[in-house]
């Protein structure tokens, strides 16, 4: 497990042969339906996107806009009804936790494991000897800070570190890709912005490529490289924006210029197509 | 599947059943002695409640069982409240009630026999005494289900002691009472048939067990249908009344 | 203020006055012996009669660890099932609560005609006794399992057969282990009763042989086993309980689930 510390992921995006990394991810052509009860409901329409690695991307949108769908496809949990998803240069179609790691809004940890006995769950499944897993799993504890709590039950844990137990679980097997769909939204907002600046933290030291969903404007601007707007249902890829802020990022910045005209920009953007289609 | 397709799916399952319980002791697939079928049942049944010595059954029973929900209702109910409403006697009795709940009330039967002897007495006493405890709890959890917001609410704009009662606890209240009512009634049922079928000179419980020693099938399954019935009927009454008044809650 | 004494110790105050009550009440002639022989005649033909008592003991157990089997077995499948699919549970679990609400009991003189007064009626009996109240509360508890737990298992990349066995099983031992703690009880009962109404042997066919010849302590002796009978069970299953579902022990969710079965255990046995 590479710890990278203080790398910008831009640097880590080069190989060792200083060539460009391959995509972490690929989506083309990218379209879903579902059956309703009167008859098929467009869900995604024409998503097409590419996310570079090493990469922190955060998509927003209104509510039902799809992106929490858009998230399971990428992790293989959903199959789209047409479209291609890559990943690392190879199809998802399944959930493939060594390339994908995916944490969930409600922590979804086993209240019947500890918080090291879910971490090392992934591993459990593989069939991991069990010294290699144990060590892999501590490993995560104390990268999310949570040295010390190996032994305790989720219920013994507050939300914020049910969430942290989920990332570590997430990252447990390593893999080069982490899909987040609205993880902090069931914590109040303090935790929140700690949790937020945690994150970043995580990944900086471990230069993963991170696919974010989130509902709070000022969290997407906060954490992301790139912001991915979506309209609402069906839904389409509206915007890209790029978030030019320096990193690392600090709160101070939440009350600057630039910060607060990015966030009049998505919400101008997420405004409209919420008030022209809402389903 | 539909609402409809569900109650369609359930008649025909019923339909079914029916049909297996006539057909199959005709045919001789099941001993017709030991299960008669169900038209032989049926007719029997038409016999049975024109007897008047089942009439007279039925009203014995019928009377035990009024006179012991008389009785446990309002004992429970006392009980239940103070229970609840008083800490001190709440902490104190709560854990023994619950051991007392858990227990099977029926092995205490001979020891109602032994002190009442058999009759009437003794079978309503047994039943209060099997309904009470249902009785107690149900009421001290209506009563704390009242919530205290609500208690609050009503005093800080100044209502009565009267107010209070009538206007939060008793509509507060309501849903469980209708349910706990429900539930003694099971109790009471039981009770009451159980110690007829026990030792008893008379009621219903009392035919059906000597219909089942001296083989008499037919009467046997007759008494169970027309129990059962009866029991049904009540409860689904009782559901359809909280229904009505439990519109509110959530 | 005045310092009331904890409820605890009034408790124990209570049950060692009703112990001199039982043994000081007939002793005076306040109460007749035969309504209440004193206690130390009671545990003295325990003691006296053991053998007979033990060998009563061991054929009501073996009918209730048959029984058992029936109403815990078939109630946590047919719990499990109807719980958890929706379309069962939809048509049926309606049905089977207003059923509910027919006394059991009247079917015992059905099972006494098949199956005669041996212990095939009893096991038969009390297996149904059993059986509703145990697939109720499956079913019911089935529902409590987080299906987002599932969810999740798929994107670590669990296989059919991982997460039957490392989600769904450890998800609804709660559930399963509460249905055979009130199986076992309802069972008791069951074998009790039936063995009270219509029996050659067991502890239930005791008390009542001893009921019809007016000997009231051997009654008591034998009602007291039964007692015992049950309250050692429910400690028995509560103590495993809490050892294997160390981590539900935690939350508050184990204080509600244990008020809301205890009530729920208290009112299905309406016998």
């Amino acid at each position: 497990m590479q710890h990278v510390a203080n790398l910008t992921p831009r640097r880590v995006a080069n190989d060792l042969n200083g060539e460009a990394a391959p995509n972490a991810i690929e989506v083309a052509g990218l379209n879903h339906v579902y059956e309703g009860r009167d008859g098929t409901v467009p869900a995604l329409e024409d998503i097409a996107l590419t996310v570079g690695a090493g990469r922190f991307v955060v998509i927003v949108g209104p509510s039902g806009c799809g992106k929490t769908s858009l998230l399971m496809m990428l992790a293989g949990l959903r199959r789209a009804t047409s479209g291609t998803i890559l990943c690392a240069g190879k199809p998802i179609a399944d959930p493939d936790p060594e390339r994908v790691g995916v944490v969930f809004q409600e922590a979804s940890l086993f209240p019947w494991l500890t918080a090291v006995e879910n971490i090392e769950f992934p591993l459990v499944l593989r069939h991991a000897p069990r010294e290699e897993r144990r060590r892999r799993a501590l490993d995560m504890l104390n990268l999310v800070g949570l040295t010390g709590f190996d032994g305790r039950y989720p219920q013994e844990l507050s939300g914020g570190m049910k969430q942290r137990v989920a990332i570590a679980r997430g990252l447990v097997q390593d893999p080069p890709v982490l899909l987040m769909d609205e993880p902090f939204a069931a914590l109040d907002e303090q935790t929140r912005m700690t949790m937020g600046h945690e994150l970043l933290r995580i990944w900086s030291q471990t230069a993963k490529t991170v696919v974010f969903v989130t509902h709070s404007l000022t969290e997407a601007i906060y954490l992301a490289d790139e912001v991915l707007v979506m309209s609402a249902r069906p839904g389409r890829i509206i915007d890209r924006i790029p978030v030019v802020l320096p990193r690392p990022r600090t709160y101070e910045m939440m009350a600057t210029d630039v910060f607060g005209r990015l966030r009049d920009r998505i919400w101008q953007q997420i405004r409209q197509t919420d008030t022209k289609g809402a389903p | 599947m539909t609402r409809l397709g569900i109650i369609v799916t359930r008649l025909a399952l019923f339909l079914a059943v029916v049909a297996a319980w006539e057909v199959l002791p005709r045919i001789g697939a099941v001993n017709p002695a030991l299960l008669p079928p169900l038209s032989d049942v049926l007719q029997m049944l038409a016999n049975v409640l024109a007897r008047p010595n089942v009439h007279e059954a039925i009203a014995v029973s019928a009377g035990e069982f009024a006179v012991a929900f008389a009785i446990a209702v309002p004992l429970g109910t006392a009980i239940g409240v103070l229970v609840a409403e008083n800490d001190y006697l709440g902490e104190i009795f709560k854990p023994i009630l619950f051991y007392v709940f858990s227990v099977p009330k029926s092995i205490f039967l001979p020891m109602f026999i032994l002190v009442f002897g058999i009759g009437f007495q003794q079978k309503v006493a047994y039943a209060a005494f099997s309904t009470v405890f249902v009785v107690i709890m149900s009421a001290s959890a209506a009563v704390e289900s009242v919530k205290a917001d609500h208690l609050l609410v009503a005093r800080s704009y100044g209502a009565t002691r009267l107010q209070v009662l009538t206007r939060v606890y008793i509509p507060s209240m309501m849903p469980i009472l209708l349910e706990a009512l429900r539930i003694s009634m099971i109790f009471n049922f039981t009770g009451v048939l159980i110690a007829e079928m026990y030792a008893s000179r008379t009621g219903i419980g009392q035919l059906i067990q000597n219909w089942g020693e001296n083989f008499q099938m037919p009467q046997l399954f007759a008494g169970v249908i027309f129990l059962a019935a009866v029991a049904i009927l009540f409860n689904e009454t009782i559901r359809w009344l909280e229904a009505r008044c439990s519109t509110w809650r959530t | 203020m005045r310092r009331q004494p904890a409820p605890s110790t009034v408790r124990w105050l209570l049950l060692v006055a009703a112990l001199l009550l039982w043994e000081g009440l007939p002793r005076t002639g306040t109460v007749a012996e035969l309504f209440l022989p004193p206690l130390s005649k009671t545990l003295a033909v325990l003691v006296e009669d053991w053998t007979l008592y033990a060998q009563a003991l061991l054929v009501t157990l073996s009918e209730v660890a048959l029984a058992m089997l029936i109403a815990c077995g078939a109630g946590i499948l047919v719990g499990a099932l109807v719980g958890g699919v929706a379309l069962l549970r939809n048509m049926f679990l309606p049905v089977f609560s207003s059923l509910y609400a027919v006394p059991i009991v009247i079917l015992y003189p059905i099972f006494t005609a098949w199956f005669g007064i041996g212990s095939e009626s009893k096991v038969a009996f009390a297996g149904m006794y059993g059986f509703f109240p145990v697939m109720l509360s499956t079913a019911a508890g089935i529902r409590t399992i987080d299906a987002q737990l599932l969810v999740a298992a798929r994107s670590m990349g669990a296989t059919v057969p991982q997460r039957i066995g490392r989600v769904v099983i450890p998800a609804s031992l709660p559930t399963v282990l509460a249905g055979l703690r009130l199986g076992g009880a309802l069972t008791i009962i069951g074998v009790v009763v039936a063995e009270m109404l219509t029996s050659a042997a067991g502890i239930g066919y005791l008390v009542t042989n001893y009921r019809t010849v007016l000997d009231s302590p051997r009654v008591f002796a034998a009602v007291l086993m039964i007692l015992l009978l049950s309250i050692l069970f429910d400690a028995l299953a509560r103590t495993v309980e809490r050892r294997t579902l160390v981590w539900a022990q935690a939350g508050r969710r184990e204080r509600i689930v244990v008020r809301d079965d205890r009530r729920l255990a208290a009112a299905t046995s309406p016998v």
